[in-house]
């Protein structure tokens, strides 16, 4: 008799305290579930807005919302989505996502391309684990301002470092490695954007 | 009250959980890079320890003792959930800063360590005000390493950059290999501040 006691006594408790724990996460979890969407949402549409160069500085997360949702549409072509920008039916920009190598893991963000396909609005950085302080400068606005209105037209090689010897970007200085990285996935990715562009079905 | 002072005593000063007891050091070599996340990870800590060894304590009369871990593990997890939604909601860029540290704060084994060392034992308030004071070390431990770390490695503390420009970033402070060597000289102070008795006198060299 004792004995039963000792292995039901454990088990019931066991199950009790799960069951009184997972309660409360799943409460909370409830309870806090849109606003983590939310919050991820409005990281994702602060960076498509940051790389069509939109003055999200100026502008509050519910502006950052209402905008994105009125004036940004997602399509996906070849398994690719991407964003088309316009105001009052014009269209001022195409934004499309990217991953590429950087020098510890990959890195991932957004292009953004005028409705002509003949500059680059901007690039922003979303994800990366690059050296911090070093090529984790990519971060900088220093660094990803220097994308803006460049042209990609009639170019083999879109960005090229050194703004002294005729490049149109400079790289960071300390952070070679990832600075070559960011080069050739812009590089990379640019002519594959393109091409995409120039497909059927892609939205005009 | 005099309780409250020895536990304070003993979790930030000469059982502190890093430099004392070596528990924690994988959290303490990753998010110290900036005294801001440092921070943040440190109050994460304190908060888990401190509620994780309030119920462990209160649950303690009833916990059969040869299950008593996996309760402890369960309490340990939610609480560290809890931290991981909180941030998750309202603070998302600080959770992507410290990324898979936060959940990893259920491996950190100064919360096990206090919950079978103290918590297991004692009333509940006071396993609240050892949980909270063992945490409050680990953070002190911390924010002295970050210190340095995002000094010399950013030329800045808390983000604000208070090295001038001419200042040359030592970028291998920033590196986890930085943590290593700013952990080590930590603990090898520690060991001469306090000797340990066991070894019957400080250790030299």
């Amino acid at each position: 008799m004792a004995k039963k006691k000792r292995i039901f006594y454990p088990v019931v408790f066991m199950i009790l305290v799960t069951a009184f724990f997972t309660f409360l996460l799943a409460f909370l979890n409830e309870q806090t579930y849109e606003r983590i969407e939310e919050q991820r949402a409005l990281e994702f549409q602060t960076s498509v807005l940051y790389s069509l160069n939109l003055p999200i500085d100026q502008m509050s997360e519910r502006e950052i919302i209402s905008f994105f949702k009125n004036k940004v549409k997602e399509k996906s072509i070849s398994d690719r989505n991407y964003y088309i920008y316009s105001e009052n039916g014009i269209t001022k920009g195409y934004v499309f996502q990217f991953i590429g190598d950087g020098l510890w893991g990959s890195i991932s963000g957004h292009i953004a391309l005028d409705p002509d396909f003949t500059q680059l609005l901007g690039v922003n950085f979303t994800d990366h684990s690059e050296t911090p302080g070093l090529g984790g400068r990519i971060d900088e606005n220093e660094f990803k301002e220097q994308f803006r209105n460049i042209s990609i037209e009639d170019k083999e090689q879109v960005i090229e470092y050194g703004t002294a010897s005729g490049g149109n970007v400079d790289a960071i200085s300390g952070a070679t490695s990832t600075s070559t990285a960011v080069r050739n996935i812009l590089n990379n990715q640019i002519p594959i954007i393109i091409e995409l562009t120039q497909k059927e079905g892609f939205d005009e | 009250m005099n309780e409250i002072k020895k536990l304070f005593s003993l979790g930030v000063w000469k059982d502190n959980p890093v430099y004392r007891q070596i528990l924690g050091i994988c959290s303490a070599l990753a998010v110290t890079n900036l005294l801001m996340n440092s921070l943040v990870m440190g109050i994460g800590l304190i908060f888990v320890t401190a509620f994780s060894s309030l119920t462990v304590s209160l649950l303690r009369k009833y916990t059969p003792k040869h299950i008593r871990m996996m309760v402890e593990v369960l309490i340990i997890s939610t609480y560290v959930i809890i931290m991981d939604i909180f941030l998750k909601a309202y603070w998302p860029e600080m959770s992507d800063a410290l990324g898979p540290y936060v959940g990893l704060i259920i491996t950190n084994c100064i919360i096990m360590g206090r919950c079978e060392a103290y918590a297991q034992n004692n009333p509940p308030f006071l396993s609240f005000i050892d949980g909270a004071t063992m945490g409050l070390g680990y953070t002190a431990v911390l924010l002295f390493i970050a210190f340095f770390r995002e000094l010399l490695g950013f030329g800045s503390l808390f983000g604000i950059q208070v090295l001038g420009d001419g200042f040359m970033r030592w970028t291998l402070m920033v590196m986890p290999p930085g943590a290593f060597f700013m952990l080590g000289i930590v603990i090898w102070i520690a060991r001469n501040v306090f000797p340990d008795q066991t070894e019957g006198g400080p250790v030299n060299g």
